[in-house]
């Protein structure tokens, strides 16, 4: 049975303030940087794929930061400049492939333009009307922590049908990397994770058992204390005191019931293993039934080893199915599971390497992953051509600001050539400020700029390249604008060599030299331009 | 399988029908049982969970939800962009001159009852297909119960079920069609009450349907049966009642009782008395109830204090129209043993006077 999630579209979420994603079918690598909104992201997959956050209905669990802070600022100010805006609202949108078994979640109450009916869910996070008087008093002198307590979670499907409990038809399993320490060893995920495991059959088999078991104490280890109790007399009335074991549903065998390693108990058992083996429980073929599976950065608590055999173990399991959600920063499981599932977070965007250009794709495919994800998770990029760009920028930028670029989280990548366009598309797509350089190779700096003007953006993303009177590339530049004397002291080159011919065949050592050397070499002004507009005011 | 239509007679045991119906069913088969009023839902769910208790996937629902939850609400869009149903309005209706959605929707966006059989038939068509194939993916069987008293857009709709990949089974009874689910609306006139017989027979003829007889009463014993049969002209081509309620007691069949001896006969046999209206009977100090009232009910005996028209009948054989015929109907084959109508004329009539003495 197939029934991916076709459409995901996150509302006023905390820093997703408008995202629409269009998953993959099978397999989704969430990869972002910090705080660019991945857990975020698979947080609301999760509570409205099942109603729930951390185990616990919505509603108990919001609070007024589950809203995105610049839309509060906005009704606020609105509100205090006297207009009559609407309180903010969280909207999150999960719409599925129009199937058979999913038509009860069929319906056109969606947010689609034009009207269009297929299965889904939404979860709607609303100001409720019957406290429109406190609401409206609250707003009077509004804070930034909104009055919550005004709200109702609504949780319907698209045919406008108010969802009490997880569809089963929805079964979401959901593995995060916090470790089980609860006293029963099990928590609320691992619990569902156990429960789609057992038919009901079973599943009452081992109720009745245990209750049977439980009934048998109060007949054997507890009958002699019963006895010696009955002659107190310690009730009001006189009534005999018994003791008996507990049969009422808080004691029922899931809670007494754990998994064990080895003999060893789950809890007990070490971080990585709890999470091997929840990925495996929930995508064992048995568990026919998980059609969503939310992974949250399976890299954690592992060895190389191990995850190796955890992200074979995912890729076997993974049936036609189900439909993976894995977060990660790790390149190594983005290497490992494909590009082609990459879902790359930006700021209130979610590109997937599908919607670039058919050539860039096929170039961050070939990229080390490494490289693609350096883009991805920087919050400041420097885009070069080589090497030597590379190492003398790193080396101006610290003449500078006394700092290294990636100390001001600017993370400097060499693009080798022809890849500078596919680099600028890709942060375009991700909303990412960058800074590119380019040698100008004698051609007209403007023309330059205009083959890739599409991607640029004034103050956000820009293009420097060097005056063609100034030099072609980088080293006629230098030494344009340094004197020879200086030149060849920072480079310990003899005056019987020529200093072009000689940094033009060792560019690299050049490179080297200027940025190990104790003098500071002279900047040509498209690189300390680049320098300034990568550091920002 | 295929699309079925029971024309039960009264007294048929049609809901038992239903009920055993289900019960015979696979227990995966999703079914749906609709019906109109709500006390045959009550009656069926109670009745269902005896005797299908253990068929899981087994829902009943009436008409009005059907079509709210699976026609209006999810669909709504489709002709109100951006618009939602928030609610059911039975008495309202909407401003003669609404425009837009208001002609659907009350100010606090409840769906009026009257107008919600043309808003789903509607949405059929404007959801370009979506709203029957969720339908038909969700039931693997329609059964509805109380066929006849639907009327005017309900026919549309039951029309655009019966070619849906889903099986429809209905049971009704066409000579007692009083209730109708829109009574105001104009469409479909001509098929309303015991016209829709011939709405039937069309679909019929167009391989939609098969129509079955189902002939025997339980209830009406064979002279109460018989004359029930004559109160529709033969031109309907209803079958003949076979009644199979053999039980003999001091006093069995039709009778016509004169205004003298009304009181006599009641104190003697405690008959349930039936009139049209309030406004029939007017002479009589009797524990009435209205026609349409008794529908469902089973009485051992009745007293009938007949229209116009009824007289005109008996006393000369001259047919009711549709809508009186059908009441009439009601009220004769609400009796196990006897049926009394009040006549001091009998006319050409055959039928035999209650004599005291007798």
């Amino acid at each position: 049975m197939t029934c991916a999630i076709t459409d995901i579209k996150i509302q006023g979420y905390r820093i997703h303030r408008d995202l629409t994603v269009k998953p993959n079918r099978k397999f989704n690598l969430v990869v972002g940087a910090n705080e660019s909104g991945k857990s975020t992201f698979m947080e609301a997959v999760t509570l409205a794929l099942t109603g729930r956050i951390n185990g616990r209905s919505a509603s108990d669990e919001l609070n007024p930061h589950w809203f995105n802070t610049v839309v509060v600022d906005e009704f606020i100010q609105k509100r205090k400049g006297g207009l009559p805006a609407g309180f903010p609202v969280i909207l999150i949108e999960l719409s599925f492939e129009d199937v058979p078994e999913l038509q009860i979640l069929c319906g056109a109450i969606n947010t689609h333009v034009p009207t269009h009916a297929c299965p889904g869910v939404t979860m709607t996070i609303a100001p409720n009307p019957e406290y429109a008087d406190e609401l409206e008093a609250w707003a009077k002198t509004p804070t930034s922590l909104l009055p919550v307590e005004y709200y109702k979670c609504d949780w319907r499907s698209f045919a406008d049908k108010e969802l009490s409990s997880r569809p089963k038809l929805l079964a979401t399993a959901v593995i995060d990397s916090r470790t089980v320490r609860a006293s029963t060893g099990v928590d609320y995920h691992l619990r569902h994770i156990l429960d789609d495991q057992l038919v009901p059959a079973e599943r009452a088999e081992i109720s009745l058992e245990y209750r049977r078991v439980k009934a048998l104490m109060s007949e054997t280890a507890l009958s002699a204390v019963n006895l010696r109790m009955s002659t107190v007399h310690a009730t009001l009335h006189s009534q005999p005191i018994s003791l008996a074991m507990d049969q009422s549903s808080r004691t029922s065998w899931e809670g007494a019931v754990t998994p064990q390693v080895n003999n060893v108990p789950f809890s007990m058992s070490g971080q990585g293993q709890q999470s091997a083996i929840k990925i495996s429980l929930a995508m064992n073929r048995n568990a026919g039934r998980v059609k969503f599976v939310m992974i949250e950065e399976p890299e954690n608590h592992l060895t190389h080893t191990s995850l190796v055999t955890l992200l074979d173990r995912i890729e076997s399991l993974a049936g036609a199915e189900q439909q993976l959600f894995i977060s990660t920063h790790s390149s190594f499981v983005l290497n490992r599971l494909g590009l082609d599932s990459l879902i790359l977070m930006g700021h209130d965007t979610a590109t997937k390497l599908a919607d670039l250009l058919p050539g860039t794709i096929t170039y961050f495919k070939k990229l080390p992953g490494y490289d693609t994800l350096r883009i991805v998770l920087a919050k400041k990029i420097v885009l070069v051509e080589g090497p030597s760009d590379e190492m003398v920028f790193e080396r101006i930028f610290f003449d500078t600001y006394g700092k290294r670029p990636m100390q001001c989280g600017i993370d400097v990548l060499s693009m080798r050539g022809i890849s500078l366009p596919r680099g600028l598309e890709l942060c375009k797509k991700l909303n990412k400020p960058v800074t590119a350089l380019r040698d100008n190779d004698g051609a007209d700096p403007a023309a330059l700029r205009s083959s890739v003007e599409q991607w640029l953006k004034t103050g956000e993303r820009e293009l420097f390249i060097g005056d063609v009177a100034e030099g072609n590339t980088l080293e006629p530049q230098l030494i344009h604008h340094n004197s020879e004397v200086l030149l060849r002291e920072i480079l310990g080159i003899t005056a019987a060599a020529d200093l072009l011919k000689w940094m033009t065949r060792e560019k690299t050592e050049a490179a080297l030299r200027i940025s190990a050397a104790s003098k500071k070499i002279v900047p040509p002004p498209y690189m300390l331009a680049a320098v300034e507009f990568a550091h920002g005011k | 399988m295929g699309n079925e239509l029971t024309l039960a007679v009264a007294g048929s045991r049609k809901t038992q029908g239903i009920v055993e119906r289900c019960a015979s069913l696979p227990g995966d088969r999703r079914v749906l049982v609709l019906t109109y009023t709500q006390t045959n839902q009550e009656e069926l769910r109670s009745r269902l969970k005896e005797h299908a208790g253990d068929h899981h996937n087994i829902e009943v629902m009436g008409w009005f939800s059907f079509l709210l939850s699976h026609f209006a609400k999810p669909f709504f869009p489709f002709k109100f962009p951006r618009q939602r149903v928030l609610g059911f309005n039975f008495d309202g209706r909407p401003d003669r001159f609404a425009r837009g959605s208001s002609r659907f929707l009350d100010a606090r966006g409840a769906a009026y009852a009257c107008e919600l059989g043309k808003l789903a038939h509607e949405l059929v068509a404007e959801s370009k297909g979506s709203l029957l194939r969720r339908l038909e993916s969700i039931y693997d069987e329609i059964l509805i119960d109380e066929v006849q008293d639907f009327s005017a857009h309900d026919w549309e709709i039951i029309d655009v079920l019966l070619r849906s990949s889903t099986d429809i089974r209905m049971v009704g009874d066409i000579r007692q069609s009083v209730l109708a689910t829109n009574p105001r609306s104009k469409k479909n006139a001509k098929y309303s009450y015991a016209n829709a017989i011939t709405w039937f027979r069309e679909r019929e003829a167009d391989g939609l349907l098969e129509i079955k007889d189902s002939v025997i009463t339980w209830r009406c014993q064979p002279q109460v049966s018989a004359f029930s049969d004559m109160i529709f002209d033969s031109s309907w081509g209803f079958p003949a009642t076979q009644s199979k309620n053999d039980a003999v007691t001091d006093h069995d069949g039709v009778y016509l009782v004169t205004t003298k001896h009304v009181n006599e006969y009641v104190d003697r046999y405690k008959p349930q008395c039936l009139r049209h209206s309030v406004s029939s009977g007017k002479n009589f100090d009797l524990d009435f109830l209205n026609f349409k009232v008794s529908k469902g009910m089973t009485c051992e005996r009745v007293l009938i204090i007949p229209t116009e028209p009824i007289t005109k009948f008996i006393q000369s054989g001259t047919y009711l129209g549709p809508t009186p015929a059908s009441s009439f109907y009601v009220a004769v084959t609400r009796a196990k043993q006897s049926v009394a109508i009040v006549l001091d004329d009998a006319g050409a009539s055959a039928l035999p006077f209650w004599q005291p003495t007798s």
